[in-house]
């Protein structure tokens, strides 16, 4: 089993991206190449989901990639979302502490509410 | 298991494979699979990237032994002398983007292996790694 990645059509303001499989050593250059066609289609401020309900393994060339894709997204003063990480992936984003955990999900539902309070807090409705 | 592989990332991922294979017969829980899966690759692929600097062939020899209590790794290789738990674990506060990522490799196999050893003698560096399948669900300090 490798890595599969799946993208729907992405809007500016947000794009989910799919992740399946292992994302190691083998694999992190597919992820690497098909965040290079997708992040330049998020505006610049714009929110990446990567889903990773899917993702049964991660190890540290896996995390290098998801810290460049982390920081593509800040440097254009966007966001990177983690969307319902599995017992082994959650298990090394606590080892070494990747993602500050207020950006990471476990459900679609409370994304959705993040993303809403996120929008009022910029629009200034309460 | 026993295994020689040649120092190549090709060979390094057939070796995880047989790993898995291994592990799957003697029954292993997914939790703990994953972490001896993990803590091979890390280990394997450091010294495949770091522990021949001048090119040449090498040689690396994996033992796994699989029972329900104790999950026992030995790897032996030729590469250059390199003690895994010598290296200061790296700085982790704050957000991955924005620190240097290396040493998260060793990092994370020390950090998931029940009990590391190393030595190294005439034939070169020997690590011994035990994990516990009973652990694997908890996560570690």
């Amino acid at each position: 089993m490798t890595l599969i990645v799946r993208s729907e059509s992405p809007t500016p303001a947000r794009s989910t991206v799919w992740l399946e499989g292992r994302l190691d050593a083998n694999t992190f250059t597919d992820l690497d190449e098909a965040l290079s066609d997708i992040t330049p289609m998020v505006d610049n401020g714009g929110t990446l989901v990567l889903d990773l309900s899917q993702l049964d393994y991660i190890s540290s060339a896996g995390l290098r990639s998801l810290a460049q894709l982390r920081k593509k997204m800040n440097d254009r003063g966007g966001r990177t979302l983690l969307l319902n990480p599995q017992p082994q992936v959650k298990k090394v984003f606590d080892i070494v502490k990747a993602v500050p955990v207020k950006e990471v999900f476990a459900s679609i539902n409370e994304l959705d509410q993040y993303l809403d309070h996120i929008q009022r807090t910029v629009t200034g409705q309460h | 298991m026993r295994l020689c592989i040649p120092n190549r990332l090709e060979d390094v991922f057939t070796a995880l494979e047989h790993a898995e294979t291994t592990l799957g017969r003697a029954d292993i829980d997914d939790a703990c699979r994953a972490d001896v899966r993990l803590v091979l690759e890390e280990l394997l692929v450091n010294t495949v990237r770091h522990g021949y600097p001048d090119g040449r062939h090498g040689t690396i020899e994996i033992k796994l032994e699989a029972c329900t209590d104790v999950v026992r790794l030995e790897l032996r290789d030729d590469a250059q002398p390199f003690n895994p738990l010598e290296h200061d674990p790296p700085d982790l506060p704050g957000d991955l983007a924005d620190r240097e990522v290396g040493g998260l490799g060793l990092h994370l196999a020390r950090s998931i292996a029940s009990d590391f050893e190393y030595a190294r003698d005439a034939h070169g560096n020997r690590v011994v790694i035990r994990f516990d399948p009973t652990l694997s669900d908890e996560p570690s300090p």
